[in-house]
């Protein structure tokens, strides 16, 4: 059966005013299956996110093709949706309105868009926070209301481009949990970005490790641990083994 | 390069915000501000029975009760109201085409790098030139009468508008832009969700700042190159010595100032209620 | 393989901006001075850069600009110095004491935004149009900027400086000279280069009102005779200068402060 996301031969370069060609993506391959959890995991600079980009729509490569569902990726559609970073909230809109953007562009009816934020706030566990600012908001908070954004027009992808790398370490581990407890209601593909080795296996169903720029997949490893996850089981041999494992195709990819 | 005076840069330009805002503290602000101003308007009322003051000068001293009798008298009468019209009028009219023509074009720079920079240098120049120098130009070219003061007005209130129209677009976060981007937006949904709401806190400071200089500007074409105006009346209230009038237009024109730069400040507030609360040096 | 990039074009590249913008200030003296090709040209109202330029070189030569320069500049920084030495302090001391701060602050506000230019009749008709009247209005308009941008600066100072000096037996001068003073420099600089167009406008307001010297008088003698070009000439001065000392400043600023500027 034909992958969901299939990736074949990506290349991509930047080229910034007056200065010598980046090459981010070099040959970049993937194949994601539908309703797969698929972490990558790279150094930094490594083209991770790039590559996410152009998934999500927004960078076009220099050439290879990029298919989902079997359909070429021509622009940003709502088959896809990301969840940033650095949160990306419209600080001037309250939460509410913040989560109904995407539905907004497409032009939903009002009244429906008001339902769908409602269940995912509720989804989300922020009952309560409707007409907050996004200032007013922890970060772990603001994380939640990029999600339930990133899932109010019903996508099939859910891009997320290291979306705890901002929280503290005791965050971030709750909001992985949420994540995957969010998840197993959404059912989403889901293609994560992030630094963290530990983060990747708790998440995954499969993580990839990506050479250093210009970026190509390395190796991809399959995560055996049984669903749902739990938090124990980060103390397990096993998952010490994947560890290490996967550190060590990482570790020669990193420059210090 | 022409840089802003907006949120965080400009400095000191107006009351200070002070620190804590407990209401004790609060009082006690208020409280030694009036007093103050009340101690310092009695030192004046008093002083010529205590210091003696030559014949000469004693032509040029007033005093407060001699000024505010005036400012009644002059709205009593209604003797105030046509020059003040009058400076009202080349007030709004200039600064009305400030807007008119900051605002577009303050958007046009901050989405166009190329325009930006070749419109820079002069911005940059007529921003740090005092709009003064080019009134004997405006006058030989359009008169004494309303357009070279409405001229001198809309050149002193454009540029605060463009600047800071300008570097609220530029400042519009590219993460956002992305964001909007990612689910399908259109660029004049782009300008609509992010840009807009973005640049509106800057704008509202543009205006602010053109109030001012654009009260500055009618004062001053009123002194050098026109017939008629509140600025006209107190220059001609100085040559016959006439100093309780030329306070009073002053406290008319401040006053003004004030009272449309506070309603400003209070638009500021409401729109930028989403703003986390920074160190406000404006 | 990417082409290696023509030497001009790197350069080019490297320093877009300020060749876009050079670029568009010479289209506009070059469009200036052609348009009178098509258009009819009365030289009482308007010039063209070629005269400007030759009324430039005239006064420079004859000396008279330097002269009215010289005459414009001894109120200019006469009113600037009072204003920092007087300015300054003040506004220390109302962003250090606290209750002091609170009394004056209503204050200045009011004067800071009342359009004091205002005034300025009566300080000509009090003080003369002379040096005396010059200075008073550059004073007073330029000492504002000043004594907000000081008392935002003691305002901001991280108070545990303070309480360092404190604690190694410092009195008050030590906390104003050793601490105050260096950390208030950067927002005492960023209110030089309000001060400085608030100081270059009182000049002009002074010269305008009924002086026989300076800059500004020989604009409005300039105007009066129709000597348009010679006019422009001394604009375009008065424009050169006020854009060399506020950049100027701004370069200092981001010079001796690099770290206020990082956005």
């Amino acid at each position: 059966m034909a992958a969901y996301i299939q990736a074949r031969n990506v290349n991509l370069s930047f080229r910034p005013a007056n200065r010598t060609p980046v090459r981010a993506l070099d040959g970049f391959d993937i194949e994601v299956q539908e309703g797969e959890f698929l972490s990558i995991v790279g150094p930094s600079g490594c083209g991770k996110s790039t590559f996410l980009n152009v998934v999500l729509g927004l960078l076009k490569p220099d050439s290879g093709e990029v298919l989902i569902h079997g359909n070429k990726i021509a622009g940003p559609g709502s088959d896809r949706a990301m969840v940033f970073q650095e949160f990306g909230l419209l600080p001037w809109r309250t939460v509410q309105h913040n989560i109904e953007l995407g539905l907004e562009l497409k032009r939903a009816p009002s009244a429906k868009r008001g339902a769908i934020a409602e269940r995912l706030i509720g989804l989300v566990g922020l009952t309560g926070f409707e007409s907050h600012y996004p200032h007013e908001l922890s970060g772990g908070m603001k994380q939640r209301v990029g999600l339930a954004r990133a899932l109010a027009t019903d996508p099939d992808v859910l891009l997320m481009d290291e979306p705890f790398a901002a929280l503290d370490a005791q965050t971030r581990d709750l909001m992985q949990t949420e994540l995957l407890r969010i998840w197993r209601e959404a059912r989403k593909t889901v293609l994560f970005v992030t630094h963290q080795i530990d983060e990747a296996i708790y998440l995954s169903d499969r993580v990839m490790v990506m050479s250093k720029r210009p970026g190509h997949a390395k190796k991809a490893f399959t995560i055996a641990l049984p669903r749902p996850r739990e938090y124990e089981m980060r103390v397990t041999p096993k998952f010490n083994e994947l560890k290490l494992e996967i550190w060590n195709a990482l570790k020669d990819e990193i420059a210090v | 390069m022409a840089e802003m005076q907006t949120l965080d840069l400009e400095l000191g330009a107006t009351s200070g915000t002070l620190p804590g805002t407990a209401s004790r503290q609060r009082i006690e602000s208020i409280a030694l501000g009036t007093a103050a101003i009340v101690l310092l308007l009695l030192i004046w009322e008093l002083a010529p029975h205590f210091l003696p003051i030559k014949a000469g000068t004693r032509l040029f001293f007033t005093v407060p009760s001699r000024i505010f009798a005036t400012l009644w008298e002059m709205f009593s009468t209604g003797s105030i109201w046509a020059p003040l019209g009058v400076s009202a009028a080349a007030f709004a009219i200039g600064l009305a085409l400030a807007i008119a023509a900051g605002l577009p074009l303050g958007i046009l720079l901050g989405r166009s790098k190329t325009m930006n920079a070749m419109l820079d240098p002069f911005v940059t120049a007529f921003n740090a030139t005092p709009r003064l120098v080019f009134l004997p130009l405006l006058m030989l070219w359009l008169g004494i009468g309303m357009w070279s003061k409405i001229a001198i007005v809309f050149l002193g209130a454009v540029f605060p508008l463009l600047i800071n129209t300008h570097e609220g677009v530029r400042n519009a976060d590219k993460v956002l832009i992305n964001v909007v981007r990612s689910f399908g937006a259109s660029e004049w949904d782009v300008a609509r969700l992010v840009i807009l709401p973005n640049s509106l806190p800057f704008i509202v400071v543009g205006v602010r700042l053109a109030i001012g200089r654009a009260i500055l500007g009618v004062v001053v074409a009123e002194f050098f190159g026109a017939q008629d105006g509140l600025g006209v009346v107190m220059v001609r209230a100085a040559s016959s010595f006439n100093v309780d009038i030329v306070f009073a237009g002053l406290i008319i024109f401040a006053g003004l100032s004030l009272i449309m730069t506070g309603l400003v400040r209070l638009l500021e507030e409401r729109t930028s209620r989403w703003r986390p609360q920074r160190a406000a040096n404006e | 393989m990417a082409t290696q990039p023509s030497v001009l074009s790197g350069f080019i590249g490297r320093h877009r901006n300020a060749v876009l913008g050079g670029a568009a200030v010479a289209l506009f003296f070059a469009a200036w001075q052609a348009i009178f090709l098509v258009v009819p040209f009365n030289p009482l109202f308007i010039t063209k850069p070629s005269l400007i330029a030759a009324g430039l070189l005239d006064l420079v030569e004859s000396g008279d600009l330097f002269h009215d320069l010289a005459v414009s500049a001894v109120p200019f920084f006469l009113g600037l110095f009072g204003a920092v030495v007087i300015g300054v302090p003040v506004g220390m001391v109302m962003g250090r004491r606290v209750r002091i701060g609170y009394a004056l602050d209503p204050l200045m506000t009011v004067f800071y935004a009342s359009p004091l230019v205002a005034l300025a009749p009566l300080l000509v008709i009090f003080f003369g149009v002379g040096l005396p009247g010059k200075t008073i209005i550059v004073f007073s308009l330029a000492v504002f900027p000043f004594v907000f941008n000081a008392c935002a600066g003691v305002r901001a100072v991280d108070h545990l400086l303070v309480n360092v000096v404190r604690s190694l037996g410092g009195r008050e001068r030590d906390v104003y000279l050793k601490i105050l003073l260096p950390s208030v420099l950067p927002y005492i600089i960023a209110g030089a280069r309000i001060a400085v167009g608030r100081a270059l406008i009182g000049v002009l307001v002074g010269e305008f009102f009924a002086a026989s010297e300076g800059i500004g008088y020989a604009i409005t003698r300039f105007a009066d005779i129709f000597a348009v070009d010679r006019m422009f000439a001394c604009i375009l001065t008065v424009m050169v200068i006020a854009i060399a000392l506020t950049e100027g400043i701004r370069w200092a600023e981001r010079t001796a402060f690099p770290w206020r500027f990082g956005q």
